[in-house]
């Protein structure tokens, strides 16, 4: 698991919509480009923009972590088992076309990888949730993308309990795939019926203090947003319809 | 949407990012991680289906960090449909009907998310698909096939499971809660 | 003193349920006073609060017949279990709290004071800046306490609220209930706990299988659950009565 890390970077004390911005322009960028070149370039500005916020350390290692294994099976795939002509590259004699292809696919997701976890980290989820409010966007959302990350360490830790105690009751769970998936369903029951017999305290309360799904509430503190990081966002913007339009004169692919 | 139907689609999203790791923990060859999806759909309608399998989708992302997979959100949109048609034409009413309604689900499920990776990420996708898909293309089978056939064939093993969970779970509802959800009552 | 709530022969039946949880209730609640309502596992305690605030059958489904005069601009609801009962969106004790004035859409200063003032009456200002994933459950129910107080209700209802709490914390929650009685808030609450209930309750209600069998003041009603020991000690089946015309009439039987 990732998460958000403190520091006072241009990205920590932007407006929570522009790192998430720049990570969803790279996203699309990504994605609108499809030479290993121009993909290259998005990686590194991927890096950059790491670099930028602080946290180029905090992020590459899990970027790596994730990549690897795809990047290895991208080469296996269309590297060795790809169509001719071949190449021939250290030890190994690769198709070219299939190196071009595995290497646009392991940069996007790379650059995927980067940016998204730089905004991950650069990001604190109540600033966000301020800044939504800010803006207007229904209770109901912003409910759904926060407080669910709330409730998960919880059911993770009540998934741990029904397993020690279905444990203590003599549940094995090693075996043949066919005694595994017969533990399932007493670790998953209990865990999942507990749960709904607490959405109605859930509902109360909530209803008890106000909350409507499409309501708007007062924001207690809105992050200041500036005129420059509004141009940039628009700038974004405009930048990714122009790479799209671009990559549709070119005629897809 | 009531603000119930909100909790219960935070219980759907939950469920979906925790039944994951048990069926991790017990080394099953299978992601389930769209039970909660199903189960909302199937209790509380298909619009509050989608909206627990996309918010699962961009939650999933942002905990692993990995958000190569938010194309695949398309995919739990069509879970959703199908569970809560399932769920209206009673297919979770037994273990049996369910595991074959997942079954179904598996293969379109399976459809609708082999022409993503192919396309879009060249059939290198989350670990255990893409492994199958490298032993099918190494044993000769083309890409597109190799794909198809390993997308397909995950997907309908871990729809089975989760459609034959999602009917134990219904049938274990107390019938005071129940009572509350008028496509199970019946 | 003027009524928050009024029921003329009210019962209350959740959905697929063969048999009302209610029956035929009449009473009135009044600001300013701490009611305990006491009853056997099963009597209906729970539902009663449910129905006299106004979140049954809007909430739970069901149906209600009878008549139901709902006084109250604002219901409060408190729950054993704090964790259910938090927005799960707030980083801060003084968010949460908040978040009640803060979902009514009133001005930001507004809603700053009423969460100050709230803390303060439930004792927890002092956790103010603590994230609330990270207090303990006694704390925990503090700011529940604090945030259920903070839309200023009219009506508070509390079901079983010091369940989770150590003795100390228990005698300081009951010790709130007059308090805040006195400032012209109708306070309800169910719970077992009878003798930390009557020395908080000017007023005890008693149920029995859905129905009233003892309204009156609190030392003169809670009295005539020595009646449950005297049945349970002439070998009465459960529910056990609790007055004494109930007495009676199981001994004669």
């Amino acid at each position: 698991m990732t998460g958000s890390s403190s520091g006072g970077s241009p990205l920590h004390r932007a407006h929570p919509y522009t790192p998430l911005a720049l990570a969803g322009a790279l996203f699309l960028l990504a994605f609108a480009v499809s030479t290993p070149r121009a993909v290259g370039l998005v990686v590194v500005a991927g890096v950059v923009l790491a670099a930028v916020g602080g946290v180029l350390r905090h992020v590459l290692r899990p970027a790596l972590v994730l990549a690897l294994p795809t990047w290895g099976l991208l080469l296996v795939l269309h590297g060795l088992l790809g169509a001719d002509p071949r190449v021939v590259v250290g030890p190994l004699t690769l198709s070219e076309p299939g190196l071009a292809r595995a290497l646009v696919l392991g940069g996007r997701i790379a650059a995927i990888l980067v940016a998204f976890l730089t905004a991950l980290a650069t990001v604190s989820p109540p600033r966000l949730v301020e800044a939504m409010a800010a803006r207007g966007a229904p209770f109901g959302l912003i409910f759904l993308l926060v407080s669910t990350l709330t409730l998960v360490p919880r059911m993770r830790a009540r998934a741990a309990q029904v397993l020690a105690a279905q444990q203590c009751r003599g549940l094995r769970i090693g075996g043949s795939p066919l005694a595994r998936l017969r533990a399932l369903s007493p670790l998953v029951l209990p865990l999942v019926l507990g749960a709904l017999a607490e959405v109605d305290e859930q509902v109360l309360a909530l209803d008890a203090r106000g909350a409507v799904i499409g309501g708007r509430r007062t924001v207690l503190h809105p992050p200041p947003d500036s005129a420059l990081e509004r141009v940039l966002r628009w700038g974004l913007l405009l930048g990714i319809l122009a790479a799209y339009g671009a990559k549709l004169a070119r005629g897809g692919a | 949407m009531t603000l119930r139907d909100l909790v219960l689609v935070r219980l759907g999203v939950a469920v979906n990012l925790v039944i994951g790791q048990i069926a991790a923990a017990l080394l099953l060859p299978v992601f389930l991680d769209a039970v909660g999806t199903i189960l909302v759909a199937a209790l509380v309608g298909p619009r509050a289906g989608i909206v627990a399998g996309l918010v699962s989708q961009v939650l999933m992302a942002a905990l692993s960090g990995n958000f190569s997979w938010l194309p695949f959100g398309i995919v739990q949109v069509v879970i959703a449909l199908y569970a809560a048609l399932a769920a209206r034409l009673g297919a979770f009413a037994r273990a049996r009907t369910a595991i074959a309604a997942g079954l179904g689900l598996g293969l379109v499920a399976g459809s609708v998310a082999a022409p993503i990776a192919y396309f879009l990420f060249g059939g290198a996708t989350a670990g255990g698909v893409t492994v199958v898909t490298t032993t099918l293309r190494v044993l000769g089978a083309p890409l597109p096939v190799a794909v198809a056939a390993a997308s397909i064939g995950t997907d309908v093993l871990d729809k089975s499971i989760a459609f034959a969970l999602v009917a134990a779970i219904l049938r274990s509802l107390p019938d005071q809660m129940k009572a509350r959800f008028p496509v199970v009552s019946r | 003193m003027k009524a928050v709530v009024r029921l003329r022969d009210v019962t209350f039946t959740y959905p697929g349920a063969a048999r009302p949880a209610l029956a035929g209730l009449t009473v009135e609640l009044l600001r300013g006073e701490v009611a305990v309502v006491a009853g056997p596992a099963g009597a209906g305690t729970s539902t009663f609060l449910l129905v006299a605030a106004g979140f049954a059958p809007r909430l739970t489904g069901g149906k209600l017949t009878g008549e139901r005069e709902l006084l109250a601009a604002r219901a409060g609801i408190v729950f054993a279990t704090p964790w259910t009962q938090l927005s799960g969106l707030c980083a801060s004790v003084r968010d949460e709290v908040a978040f009640g004035p803060a979902s009514l859409g009133l001005p930001r200063e507004t809603v700053l004071t009423a969460a100050e003032r709230a803390m303060r009456r439930a004792g927890a200002e002092h956790l103010a800046e603590r994230d609330p994933a990270a207090l303990s459950g006694g704390e925990l129910q503090r700011v529940v306490v604090a945030a259920a107080l903070a839309p200023a209700p009219d009506l508070l209802v509390l079901d079983d609220p010091a369940a989770e709490l150590d003795p100390a914390g228990a005698d300081e929650l009951y010790a709130l209930l007059p308090v805040l009685a006195a400032t012209g808030v109708a306070v309800l609450v169910a719970t077992p706990d009878l003798e930390r209930a009557a020395r908080a309750a000017t007023r005890a209600l008693v149920l029995d299988a859905g129905r009233i069998v003892a309204d009156g003041e609190t030392a003169t009603t809670l009295d005539g659950t020595d009646v449950a020991e005297i049945a349970r000690a002439a070998g009465c089946p459960v529910p056990l009565p609790l007055d004494v015309p109930g007495l009676v009439g199981r001994l004669a039987r």
